[in-house]
């Protein structure tokens, strides 16, 4: 998109007016950041002319919720407790799931949600007889600068299994038959950049949920 | 351990680094604000308190992201909170906009900007937003502060949406010439 300065200018100012709309929006944000930076400054004043209002009590505490870590320490045996939305939501979505790339489907599909709101945050998929986990990432807020995401096989018996940071497309030492045979679940945990020193979770886990094999 | 921080650029720049303490004084400080701004755009409480819930999480987890070059904290902040608003309009089978929005917008003409003048910017704002048509500066200032698209705009002010649209480029062209003249 090339575009001339006043053109700039003016979806720019249009978009921090806040009356362009549709998926121009979505591209303005990201072609002109310089031009809505200037624009959110000069109507700054107005923004903080708005009277200020006392939200409920309650928003902090969600917010609290949201952002404060589980204990790490077994982490892996609560899972249980709380896998019964996370199954519902795993079938739901293997229903929903539109028909992917090839005919053949997915043979192992884990769902991890955030265990404060229930809610699924991505979908990890393999193939029976590939060495590639494929991973969806349904929350992009997920994400926290400055620290990696690491994703954990929890084994039926013994450690957590590092299965590498957080990626589309992660590859697994063997084929998931042979990796994800015995792993009644998966999870996320926060950890320094680059990964947990330890080989372990060293960090808090923010999200987990069953894998399951369907055929 | 580190005095406490004072200026929200310092509690974000805490907050970033996982301080949730700080994140929490960031919260106390700039909640209201924010979410004067939301309930000004959804008139809902329900919606607002959702909004401002989604944004301080993401608020949380982005807080490295802030630039102080690039704008005020609180500016940065508000525009995270103006966006999800929009967003949140722009969602399929939005519910029609509250009885009250016509009476709002003529509340504008000139209202607001008297809040504006407490500060130097906003007084030239202000200044600039006067020197603006009246219908021009009508437009705009409910568009702003009200999340209005063109065709509400248009509605609600009972005119043509081409007029709508042309009284709202035309101003936006006059107040950016206004403000750089101004500094």
């Amino acid at each position: 998109m090339k575009l001339n300065a006043e053109l700039k200018d003016r979806l720019a100012a249009e978009y921090v007016l806040g009356t362009l709309r549709g998926p121009a929006r979505e591209r303005v944000r990201r072609l002109l950041p310089r031009e809505i930076a200037a624009w959110e400054q000069r109507f700054a004043p107005m923004a903080q002319s708005v009277a200020p209002v006392a939200p409920a009590a309650r928003v902090w505490r969600a917010v609290e919720r949201r952002i404060t870590p589980r204990p790490r320490f077994a982490f892996w045996r609560t899972i249980g407790l709380m896998a019964s939305g996370a199954v519902a939501a795993l079938i739901a979505v293997a229903v929903l799931l539109p028909p992917q790339r090839a005919a053949i489907p997915a043979s192992y599909i884990a769902v991890l949600s955030d265990p404060k709101t229930n809610h699924p945050v991505l979908i990890a998929t393999a193939e029976r007889r590939d060495a590639l986990l494929r991973v969806k990432v349904l929350d992009p807020a997920i994400e926290v600068p400055g620290r990696s995401l690491q994703l954990w096989a929890l084994p039926r018996q013994g450690a957590p299994r590092s299965l590498g940071l957080l990626s589309g497309e992660m590859k697994l030492i063997a084929a998931a038959d042979q990796t994800l045979a015995d792993v009644p679940a998966l999870a996320v945990s926060l950890e320094p950049p680059g990964g947990s020193p330890t080989g372990q979770p060293s960090g808090p886990v923010l999200y987990s949920g069953p894998c399951v094999k369907y055929w | 351990m580190a005095p406490p921080a004072q200026t929200l650029d310092e509690l974000l720049a805490r907050s970033a680094q996982g301080d949730r303490a700080a994140f929490a004084r960031l919260y106390q400080a700039s909640a209201a604000k924010l979410y004067g701004v939301a309930l000004r755009i959804l008139r809902r409480e329900d919606w607002a308190e959702e909004v401002l819930q989604e944004c301080y999480v993401s608020i949380w987890r982005h807080a490295a992201e802030y630039r102080p070059a690039m704008a005020a904290p609180m500016t940065w902040m508000t525009s995270i909170v103006r966006n999800r608003c929009l967003d949140w309009l722009r969602r399929p089978n939005p519910e029609p906009l509250a009885g009250d929005a016509l009476e709002s917008i003529e509340d504008e003409n000139p209202g607001p900007l008297a809040a504006l003048e407490a500060s130097r910017d906003g007084a030239a704002l202000a200044r600039c937003l006067g020197a603006l048509e009246s219908r021009q500066r009508q437009a705009i200032a409910a568009a702003f502060l009200h999340g209005l698209t063109h065709a509400e705009l248009a509605r609600e002010l009972r005119e043509p949406l081409g007029t709508v649209k042309t009284w709202v480029r035309r101003g936006l062209a006059r107040l950016r010439s206004c403000l750089e003249a101004q500094r």
